[in-house]
């Protein structure tokens, strides 16, 4: 089936009197803004669709992955406190809104089957993650060009094909028009939905490949083997710790437990948190099993190339390089693959 | 620059192999053109890695809090590392034998998405180092400084003029977008708390949800706490991967601070004069 793209925004309006449709914005598009003029930030996010949104379904990547919506940087989870009466109870938050996430690209697609795993997966469901997933769809469109630094295929996927996706749009090389392609039974009633904006035909589709390189062959097996490098040091001393990687991040899926208490009521909520954060780390009795910048700075990289690897099968890095571009610091995770890939293992075991 | 990256080199190998420094932070190249990234050597054999362009964006002054404990440090100083180093002294968590400065005189950096001038560089004052052990290259001429505060200031000048409800929103728009990554106070040189408030878990001054609430009262209490010890650097503002304008809030007070109190610019010396911290007795009393 064929999709020109001057009917994306009747599908999208149509989509939208049934669900909450997020698409990826740029502000600048929306209100000339940008900073200087609204304080609005130059980054750009996916945002709920309605009439008159003008989403910008050519850029390659967002700033902010689309994780948000099913794992949102702050979430409640229940109240609780003592009625008038003097009984406690306790109300369980639910999201009931059915949602699809429109343009996402190949690296976010597969960021949801990783969160899938860590969420739904090894014999428990979280339950709040669950009831989002559930409601979820998700479209992805094939990239049309690549950031100079996309390396999504150097970690096993492709820009142009997206199988963890319900739907998959393919831009045609004309330009003018996506290919849709079903992948899943939500798939089949989304593109269902869509038949009054379809064409019955199909087109030749762009084919794209990332610039950036690296061997992600074998990372796992070496890295098992460099928990005591010394490349560690000497990487960790740029960092920062701040946590611009983890919240960029597709797949960065820590997060806290608190609450906040008024009177006689309570909120107990859920929300992102990062590795390179000291508190992140830090136990009762303020003991800190990672008290400096290199074992945070390890324990992030580890987990990405080999801890998740070693548990789920699959490398935790999705190569969208956000993080290789917004690091304050050009802490690239692309130079430290090739630099891993470079070691001298028998340097590990002198210090070990 | 390429005579100033050939001195930095040349100083940075005989500094690490006379053991006069255990350690040099300088800046090399990233994997990208146009990008470069802060490097650390304690071997002189590594010195060629050094690199110095119109590209090295990156302020060093803070590295040299946590690489300290190792020894000396031999680290680049531009006008903004040299303020920040200052500021760290007279703030008591370096001191002045602790470090070995090489000063670099600084045209200005450049944006390397766009090629133009950088925009922390835009509003520089001190282009050439205020303290150093040796400089490398001869001394530029600053702008002149009128024509500076008119770009310094002009964006607190467009805030000011905006009506009550104008301004709510745009500082609602600002403190909206914050993910709260904590970017600006890692690398702000004048940010050395051993614990900084927002981690004092149990005290709970910041809680830990993102909302505007919550944003706005750690980017307001960001700016309270650095108050009179801005060097402006403006790492906070080029660091925030969102982009925002975290200077125009610290700027608020540069200038409040100097019409009030005539505080003048930070860092230019390792002398303690804290405007908020001291009293005389012909400070404006406006209020009483």
């Amino acid at each position: 089936m064929l999709l020109k793209k001057e009917r994306l925004n009747d599908i999208l309006t149509d989509m939208a009197k049934q669900a909450r449709v997020y698409v990826p914005v740029s502000p600048d598009a929306n209100d000339g803004g940008g900073v200087g003029k609204s304080g609005k930030a130059k980054m750009t996010r996916f945002e709920l669709y309605s009439p008159g949104t003008a989403p910008n379904f050519d850029l390659v990547n967002t700033t902010m992955p689309p994780k948000d919506m099913l794992f949102p940087q702050t979430q409640k989870m229940y109240r609780y406190g003592f009625d008038t009466e003097g009984n406690a109870y306790i109300d369980i938050i639910h999201d009931s809104d059915e949602v699809v996430i429109f343009g996402m690209r190949s690296c976010d697609a597969r960021s949801i089957e990783c969160m899938d795993d860590v969420f739904l997966s090894m014999g428990y469901d979280d339950e709040f993650y669950k009831q989002r997933r559930e409601k979820l769809a998700t479209v992805a469109i094939g990239c049309a060009s690549v950031a100079e630094t996309c390396f999504c295929d150097s970690m096993g996927l492709d820009p142009n094909a997206a199988p963890g996706a319900d739907v998959q749009l393919s831009p045609g090389v004309d330009g003018q028009s996506y290919v849709v392609v079903a992948q899943s039974e939500k798939g089949q009633a989304l593109v269902a939905s869509w038949q009054p904006y379809l064409e019955d035909s199909t087109a030749e589709t762009t084919q794209v490949s990332c610039a950036l390189k690296v061997n992600g062959d074998g990372l796992k097996d070496k890295l098992e083997q460099m928990f005591d490098h010394p490349i560690w040091e000497q990487l960790s001393k740029k960092c920062l710790t701040c946590g611009t990687c983890t919240y960029v991040c597709p797949t960065c899926h820590c997060f806290d437990i608190s609450q906040e208490n008024k009177m006689k009521d309570g909120e107990r909520f859920r929300c992102w948190d990062s590795c390179m954060f000291s508190a992140y780390s830090e136990m009762a009795g303020n003991h800190n099993p990672r008290p400096t910048k290199m074992p945070r700075v390890r324990q992030r990289f580890m987990h990405k190339l080999c801890f998740f690897e070693d548990r789920y099968g699959k490398t935790l890095c999705v190569g969208c390089g956000r993080c290789v571009e917004k690091c304050p610091v050009a802490l690239d995770i692309t130079m430290l693959i090739d630099d891993i890939q470079a070691a001298d293992l028998s340097k590990a075991e002198e210090v070990a | 620059m390429t005579a100033i990256q050939e001195s930095i080199q040349k100083r940075a190998a005989e500094l690490l192999e006379s053991g006069e420094v255990t350690q040099v932070i300088a800046w090399t190249n990233g994997r990208f053109t146009n990008q470069t990234s802060p490097l650390f050597i304690q071997n002189a054999a590594d010195a060629g890695k050094i690199v110095f362009n119109e590209y090295c964006v990156n302020t060093l002054a803070k590295y040299v809090l946590n690489e300290k404990i190792a020894g000396k440090v031999g680290v680049c100083v531009r006008g903004c590392e040299a303020r920040g180093i200052n500021r760290m002294i007279a703030d008591n968590q370096l001191k002045r034998e602790e470090v070995y400065l090489l000063g670099i005189p600084c045209e200005g950096m450049k944006d390397r998405e766009t090629g133009e001038a950088l925009d922390k560089c835009l509003t520089c004052t001190h282009k050439n180092p205020v303290v150093y052990d040796e400089l490398l290259g001869a001394e530029v001429t600053d702008t002149v400084s009128e024509e500076i505060d008119k770009v310094r200031f002009a964006q607190i000048e467009a805030i000011e003029g905006m009506s009550r409800e104008e301004r709510l929103e745009y500082f609602n728009n600002v403190f909206n977008s914050c993910i709260r990554c904590y970017a600006c106070r890692e690398v702000c040189p004048v940010c050395t708390c051993r614990e900084c408030f927002v981690d004092q878990l149990r005290a709970g001054w910041q809680g830990k949800q993102n909302n505007l609430n919550e944003n706005r009262f750690y980017n307001l209490i960001r700016v309270f706490h650095i108050g009179d010890r801005c060097v402006e650097c403006g790492e906070c503002a080029r660091a925030c991967p969102m982009g925002l304008p975290l200077m125009e809030l610290n700027r608020k007070w540069i200038r409040d601070l100097d019409e009030l109190f005539a505080a003048g610019e930070e860092g230019l010396s390792d002398e303690l004069d804290n405007t908020l911290g001291r009293y005389k007795t012909d400070d404006i009393e406006e209020f009483m």
